[in-house]
């Protein structure tokens, strides 16, 4: 398949066909965006949107996809799954544990091969690391051209935030080598991040996110801060233990007791059985999404008896409860590595399949305080299919940079351009509160917030109008914990929970309320003062702070509607 | 663009003895900040790119 004219490094910014690309270790998806800028999700020829990352040859023939991952139960070893993470590694570093069901990754050459019958005559092939990806993504292009009408020759892929710059380099290649120009490798969490802020109703805001991408044999979380739609990534956290064949692995050994309970072999003992097992443990896995209950069912399970079961959502999610907790701990890791709160995340994106799970979203509802949006299908209507985020999100990149010449996205993606000062605290002005004469920080610029930056606010000013000042100062948040008024009535409450009748929840409820945790600012260097006189009564102060990149801050302040106003600058530090 | 975050909380009153010149006065600066990347995704990144590229401010850039 010759790609028409596409010279791998630098098509012509005219000739571009660009999709986005998400290439999982499990799953792969393509998007495209539409005339009107909205990103789709493109259905293989099998009218699959998660396409299993997966290639097996039978009788010479390449089957992909959902087609290929059938073949994990007959033709396991001609069948090449769960490769993604091998690019331009060495053999020595890679886990290979989720190919015991399918073809082995060998060392070869100084790399990473795959040894399989994928011609009808001769001998096996030893096909390396790098063209097994070659050869999945071509059949994504492939895909993509068909559904398109337009021979697809340049891509925006996401990758995870720990991929090495050899890593990199390796997808690339692959790409290359399968006639795709490679516009931008993006990562993951701020792929799905873009998704949802490119969505019409999203507004642009100052916001901290975590993105929870669960995978089927990864969990990678991100916290980003998020200022006026820029990106900057505070921490990341990765996990290979808990993911979705994890939970796969739950329901499947659950059913396989179940089944030795009737019969007498171990269904996990034959290769070609287990491998029954786990696909229809996932498929049950994926119902209990959206039904409170699921069948279980498999044609000749082991020694040619058919096995037929149910399961409920509640028992699931009691024998899942370990790999979930795993989930749980991971998240609330990241967001202290980052040196956050709960209480200052404004938003929890979960993303990657696993995600659809409903006990995942209720477990980050319990989590996060009620201030966080957590954007799943189970708690947001409105939420887009999490499976679906990366690629979107890769699709809208692409249509942002496909006209941009080759140099261009270079030098914008150059380190010169990306590497700048963040603000370490918010700037802000102080307000006052009805009651004392104490002042309130009312922030203007969050901290994390990269410069150069501005931002414009609208303050009220006194019922009379009148003179007004404005105090230009730093602010630090922090968060107070406080014992919460005791309640003169505990005692009643105390006894029912002594004699066991109600045991409430898991935390110890013996030693009282639980404290009063609430996020507080801290007024920190005075930066500026800056009066504004005569103003009318219900007046407004607009009061604009820009910040360059070498932290000069100029002041800008004047009545909403007014003439003239203050200006100041701050030199550099 | 030009919706601005609105706080109901009023200013302070100016106290008498306050001067400054031409109603200003720089009192501090800014306290050292953190090194970080900018992910270099989205179209508002763009224009801050472009922006740098060019050596432009936002004013420049908002004509
Ligand atoms: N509706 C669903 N409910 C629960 N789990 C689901 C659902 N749909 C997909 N999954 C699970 O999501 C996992 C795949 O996630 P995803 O497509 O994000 O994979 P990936 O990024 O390719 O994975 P990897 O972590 O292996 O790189 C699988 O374990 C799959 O069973
Ligand atoms: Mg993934």
């Amino acid at each position: 398949m010759a790609a028409e004219g596409a010279s791998a490094n630098g098509t012509t910014p005219g000739e571009r066909h660009a999709i986005g690309i998400s290439f999982g270790n499990s799953n792969s998806s393509i998007a495209y965006t539409t005339n009107e800028d909205k990103a789709e999700v493109i259905a293989n020829e099998d009218g699959d949107r998660q396409i299993p990352s997966i290639l097996s040859y039978v009788d010479g023939e390449e089957y992909n996809g959902q087609q290929a991952k059938q073949q994990l139960i007959r033709n396991s070893k001609n069948t090449v799954a769960y490769f993604r993470d091998f690019l331009g590694q060495n053999f020595k570093s890679i886990d290979p544990t989720h190919c015991h069901a399918s073809a082995h990754p060998k060392e070869h050459d100084g790399t990473i091969a795959f040894i399989i019958q994928d011609k009808e005559e001769g001998g096996p092939s030893v096909v390396t690391i790098s063209e097994v990806a070659t050869r999945q993504l071509k059949r994504l292009a492939q895909s993509a051209s068909d559904f398109t009408g337009k021979q697809v020759n340049s891509a925006v892929i996401t990758v995870p935030t720990n991929f090495s710059e050899k890593q990199k380099a390796a997808l690339t290649k692959a790409a290359n080598d399968a006639g795709l120009e490679v516009l931008q490798l993006i990562s993951e969490p701020i792929a799905s991040l873009l998704a949802y802020d490119a969505r019409l109703e999203a507004k642009v805001a100052d916001k901290i996110v975590v993105v929870a991408d669960l995978g089927g044999t990864r969990s990678d979380v991100a916290v980003i801060a998020s200022r006026g739609g820029m990106y900057t990534i505070l921490a990341t956290a990765h996990d290979y233990e808990y993911a979705g064949v994890q939970l796969d692995k739950v329901l499947q050994d659950h059913f396989a007791k179940e089944f030795i309970k009737w019969n007498t072999t171990d269904p996990r003992e034959n290769a070609r059985s287990l491998a029954k097992l786990k696909l229809e443990a996932e498929a049950t896995k994926k119902a209990l999404s959206i039904g409170t209950n699921a069948n279980f069912s498999v044609e000749s399970l082991a020694e040619g008896i058919d096995f037929a079961s149910t399961i409920n959502r509640l028992r699931y999610e009691t024998i899942a409860r370990k790999v979930f907790d795993g989930f749980n701990r991971l998240i609330e890791g990241v967001v202290k590595k980052a040196g956050l709160d709960v209480l200052e995340i404004d938003e929890v994106i979960l993303s990657g399949g696993t995600s659809h799970t409903p006990k995942i979203a209720s477990n980050m509802s319990a989590i996060f305080p009620p201030t966080t949006t957590i954007l799943a299908p189970s708690t947001t209507p409105t939420a887009i299919n999490p499976a679906e985020l990366q690629a979107r999100g890769a699709a809208l990149q692409a249509s942002l940079i496909q006209e941009y010449e080759k140099e261009d996205i270079e030098q914008s993606t150059h380190p010169a351009v990306t590497t700048v000062k963040h603000l370490t605290n918010a700037i802000g002005v102080m307000t006052i509160t009805g009651d004392s004469d104490k002042g309130l920080f009312t922030p203007i610029i969050a901290a994390e917030t990269a410069v150069p930056a501005r931002r414009t606010i609208h303050i009220a000013t006194p019922k009379e109008g009148g003179d007004v000042l404005i105090k230009i100062v730093e602010g630090g948040s922090h968060i107070k914990v406080s014992k919460p008024e005791p309640k003169t009535k505990t005692n009643g409450e105390k006894s029912k929970g002594e004699d066991g009748s109600d045991d409430s929840d898991e935390d110890d409820s013996d030693d009282g309320p639980e404290d009063v945790r609430e996020k507080v600012w801290k007024v920190g260097n005075v930066l500026a003062e800056a009066a504004i006189k005569g103003v009318k009564k219900g007046g407004k102060i607009e009061v604009m702070i820009n910040v360059a990149g070498d932290l000069a801050v100029t002041v800008t302040c004047r009545e909403v509607g007014g003439k003239g106003g203050v200006r100041g600058n701050l030199a550099a530090p | 663009m030009a919706t601005h975050t609105q706080v109901n909380l009023p200013l302070p009153v100016l106290p008498e003895t306050w001067s400054g010149e031409k109603d200003f006065k720089a009192i501090g600066k800014l306290s050292a900040a953190t090194q970080r990347s900018i992910e270099p995704v989205g179209p508002h990144f763009l224009a801050h790119a472009r922006r740098a590229r060019h050596k432009r401010t936002f004013s420049e850039d908002d004509r």
